[in-house]
């Protein structure tokens, strides 16, 4: 617990931020093209996996590099650092067959929000 | 959960901030000041103006596009805009066969450095419900009818990357200086629910 | 949570209404607010995550039917009374102080 920042010290804490980066030994277990599907999890604790993407299926676009986790940083559970994945879901595997054809959603998931698809 | 809820309303915020802020103050965690500095960073300062900025530069500057494109915060901290809530940027390349739009589903996030703070419409419920089920009603909402045969794309920037689109730049544009460029972009256009005007 | 802030692909919210030159704060309340809850993070009180979790715990009508920074208000106090920092009574009181000398 810091004290009060200062008003002189204002300006340069906007510009320097707080990076959610963090280094990790682990290496990562996706890689761009793999084909993913989204954990079907309901914590009642925090999570930033939202309910239209779980059990659904993606391709992982990248690896956006290794930050800290929200849903334990949440809870005081300390920054257990993970990757984080741009993963593309089509809009018909979220929507339904009646979704645009060439509409998808992108969205960054952290390692433990996904696993490889199975095989079809 | 506020013990008196079943009682009495809640005092309005304007009470109930002032009643903290003073406890706040009285407690030696929050300076004054600096309350008055924060707010007009973000009130005066920091706003889409900045953003416009970067992308007249990516327009004028095939080079600085390239890197924009490779490593956004680097790109953008060359110009001077850094930090909070942009420690982590990532730039959207809209193009003739895809359009890039953002959101936060979950909240509010956004790329503060270089857009400023969010409208209220990017915040409330219809757009961060509707834009990932059903962009293209969204966006026609806008004004902007988007080809069928152009891909949406939608970012929901759940996790700390925060995303900014780099419009296409509009026709009728050669030879324009970098300030005059960037009078045709707009917040909007940065957010993705708008295009920048041709001027041919 | 499966909270009601989790909103994506929700139906019946209408058309996404837009402010014509939307002022960065509508009142005085919300830049303050704004400040609050930045220099409390900024102290160390608590962070981004516990934040929106807090706010995520709203009441699912208040949430949807208060205005943005309202939310905040509501995560920060409830974080700075879980925390101790500020209690909901010391809240409570300071209300009442102000609210007698007419400071409303």
């Amino acid at each position: 617990m810091m004290p009060a920042l200062p008003k002189d010290m204002v300006a340069l804490a906007i510009k320097t931020g707080a990076s959610a980066r963090a280094e990790l030994k682990a290496p990562p277990r996706f890689k761009a093209g793999d084909k993913v599907v989204a954990r079907n999890i309901n914590p009642a604790t925090h999570t930033r996996l939202p309910r239209y993407i779980r059990g659904k299926q993606g391709v992982v676009q990248s690896n956006r590099g290794g930050f800290v986790f929200a849903d334990t940083r949440a809870h005081g559970l300390g920054d257990q650092p993970q990757h984080v994945y741009s993963v593309r879901f089509e809009a018909h595997a979220l929507w339904g067959a009646d979704a645009a054809p060439h509409d998808a959603v992108y969205i960054d998931l952290w390692e433990s929000y996904i696993e490889p698809a199975s095989e079809r | 959960m506020d013990e008196h809820s079943h009682t009495e309303p809640p005092s309005a915020p304007a009470l109930r901030i002032k009643a903290l802020e003073s406890l706040l103050v009285e407690k030696g965690l929050v300076d004054p000041g600096a309350v008055e500095e924060i707010i007009d960073q973000f009130e005066k300062r920091i706003g889409p103006r900045n953003g416009a900025k970067v992308v007249a530069h990516a327009w004028a500057d095939p080079a600085y596009k390239k890197r924009l494109l490779e490593d956004g915060s680097k790109a953008i901290a060359e110009l001077g805009f850094t930090g909070l809530q942009g420690e982590d940027m990532v730039i959207l390349e809209n193009t003739p066969t895809v359009h890039n739009v953002v959101v936060c589903t979950l909240c509010s996030c956004y790329p503060w450095p270089t857009l400023g703070l969010p409208p209220n419409w990017y915040k409330a419920a219809p757009y961060r419900a509707r834009i990932v089920l059903e962009p293209r009603k969204v966006l026609a909402e806008f004004g902007l009818d988007v080809p069928a045969d152009v891909e949406v794309r939608v970012w929901d920037s759940n996790a700390e990357i925060r995303y900014m689109v780099l419009p296409m730049r509009p026709a009728g544009t050669d030879g324009w200086s970098e300030e005059k460029l960037a009078e045709l972009v707009t917040r909007d256009t940065m957010i993705g629910t708008q295009v920048p005007e041709t001027q041919a | 949570m499966n909270g009601i802030h989790d909103l994506g692909g929700m139906q019946g919210f209408g058309p996404v209404v837009r402010e014509k030159n939307e002022p960065v704060f509508h009142a005085d309340w919300e830049r303050h607010v704004f400040a609050m809850l930045n220099l409390t993070m900024a102290a160390g009180q608590y962070n981004v995550d516990e934040v929106r979790h807090s706010i995520e715990r709203m009441p699912p009508a208040e949430y949807l039917t208060s205005p943005y920074y309202e939310h905040w208000l509501y995560g920060a106090e409830n974080l700075l009374d879980r925390k101790g920092v500020v209690t909901r009574a010391e809240l409570a009181q300071r209300i009442a102080e102000l609210t007698r000398k007419g400071q409303t």
